[in-house]
């Protein structure tokens, strides 16, 4: 969505396309935290 | 009905309840609840039972407002056509049974459950009209305040008056009628929506068919606005104002008895004029209450593990785009089960889901995605944990393990993000692909 309507955003965010947030393991967040990402944002 | 009735391989299970829906889209097991009528189906409907019966209970076909029997007949065009009993008002004399020739009647009848196999479901539960608070608008204080549902069955010619115009104060013919528009809907207190504009339009064929009886009737309509959006509607809304039925746009902001004629002193403000806050009698005033999903909905809800809107009513695939269908493949929505609907709109609504179903069991397959959950029975502790999180019930626990269904799972993995063995996998999309992704994207910092 965020890419049809041109929204701007920090070049910084990088989005991960899952099938649905109740596949979000806990440890996926840990890893992306752990190699250095400020946040993660689980949206759906 | 009837001719539903007569239609050969359809058969109608009436005064039951759905009490279980185990399975999968063409392949459902459904357990019903045939409730004891008490008759058995030798009745045909013939009414000498009705007629000696000495016990009396409220007629719930017309509102509760004249009375019937103990054994009773639900309707004159009820089908099946056969007498039920109701229990809670019946003394027990025996005086029925005596009477029928066809010996049907049978006090000792238990409940029935019934196990039948179906391949689809089509949900057509229906709405209920909304039953205002008593004392809001005067309601089940002042005798001559009665809701559509109540005048409806009065203007009936098999209803309590048999069709003649009566309030219920004094049984006299009221002259001056009001009816207050949306009670109980588009209002933040009560409920969101707006009921479709139905009860609009009811209001205003009623307003007119009283005009056509009574051309002397000064009728008004207290409105916010008059939602008039459909094919003839609002031609229908011009006529009904020609034919000299008032429109006022207003709030009502208080309705008082007076005491002696049971009359209604209403002071309200048109909005649209100049008028100032006035008091105005009427003899009646017919609230059109909101229509809301059908008493019991939530039973059904979770029985078919249906997913329900804001506003109550059963909700749909995508409200714009797939009205029809349901989250769960095979069943359907039909009609205000979905949300407020006109008869036109249900009847359309109840045919676009028939065709969504006959196109999916013509067909001798059915085509699912390979996305599925896969457990590693190995590695499982069966701790049960997916089972209970599994949102399509999809996951049971076997004695050697989790099993998955592939049919009914989607595919979503909320059971391998629970799971504390890690035992769970989800086909195409396995945790080191993601892994994967993380480390590449996160590489560069």
């Amino acid at each position: 969505m965020a890419g049809t309507i041109r929204a701007q955003y920090p070049a910084t965010i990088r989005p991960i396309r899952i099938n649905c947030t109740g596949r979000v393991t806990p440890s996926l967040i840990m890893r992306a935290i752990g190699r250095g990402a400020d946040g993660v944002i689980v949206s759906g | 009905m009837l001719q539903a009735a007569r239609t050969l391989r359809l058969n109608i299970h009436s005064y039951s309840e759905l009490e279980e829906v185990s399975g999968f889209v063409g392949n459902f097991n459904v357990k019903i609840r045939k409730k004891a009528r008490y008759v058995t189906n030798d009745c045909n409907g013939c009414g000498a039972c009705t007629e000696v019966c000495p016990a009396y209970g409220y007629d719930e076909f017309n509102e509760g407002m004249n009375s019937r029997k103990a054994i009773y007949i639900a309707f004159a065009q009820a089908v099946p056509s056969m007498a039920q009993i109701d229990m809670m008002k019946c003394i027990k004399c025996g005086l029925c049974k005596t009477t029928c020739e066809l010996n049907a009647i049978d006090f000792d009848q238990k409940d029935e459950i019934l196990d039948i196999k179906v391949g689809s479901i089509m949900v057509a539960t229906g709405w209920d009209e909304y039953e205002p608070e008593t004392g809001y608008l005067g309601y089940n204080v002042y005798p001559n305040v009665i809701t559509q549902m109540k005048l409806e069955r009065i203007l009936a010619p098999n209803g309590p008056t048999i069709g003649h115009l009566a309030r219920p104060s004094d049984g006299k013919r009221p002259e001056r009628i009001l009816f207050i528009q949306c009670v109980g809907s588009r209002d933040l207190n009560k409920n969101m929506y707006c009921s479709s504009g139905v009860c609009c339009m009811i209001a205003i064929k009623n307003s007119k068919l009283i005009k056509q009886h009574y051309p002397d009737s000064e009728i008004s309509v207290a409105y916010m606005d008059i939602r008039a959006a459909g094919k003839d509607y609002e031609e229908y809304f011009t006529a009904s104002r020609k034919e000299g039925i008032r429109y006022i746009r207003t709030n009502v902001s208080r309705i008082k008895e007076d005491s002696e004629t049971h009359n209604l002193k209403i002071l309200m403000q048109n909005t649209l004029s100049s008028d100032e806050l006035r008091e105005r009698e009427f003899d009646m005033v017919v609230l059109s209450a909101a229509m809301v999903p059908a008493e019991g909905i939530e039973k059904i809800q979770k029985i078919l593990k249906l997913e329900n809107s804001q506003d109550g009513f059963f909700k749909e695939f995508h409200s714009r785009l797939n009205p029809v269908d349901t989250k769960i493949p095979g069943i359907v929505l039909a009609g205000v089960a979905q949300g407020p609907k006109s008869i036109a709109e249900t009847i359309a609504h109840g045919r676009a889901a028939a065709s969504s179903l006959s196109r999916m069991m013509s067909k001798d397959k059915y085509r699912i995605l390979l996305i599925r959950a896969i457990v590693d029975k190995e590695k499982c502790a069966k701790c049960g944990l997916c089972e209970l999180n599994c949102p399509y019930d999809a996951i049971s626990l076997k004695p050697d393990g989790a099993e998955v269904d592939e049919i009914l799972c989607r595919g979503c993995g909320t059971c391998l993000a629970n799971c504390p063995s890690e035992a769970i996998t989800l086909r195409y999309y396995r945790e080191p692909q993601y892994e994967k992704q993380i480390d590449a994207i996160l590489e560069e910092i």
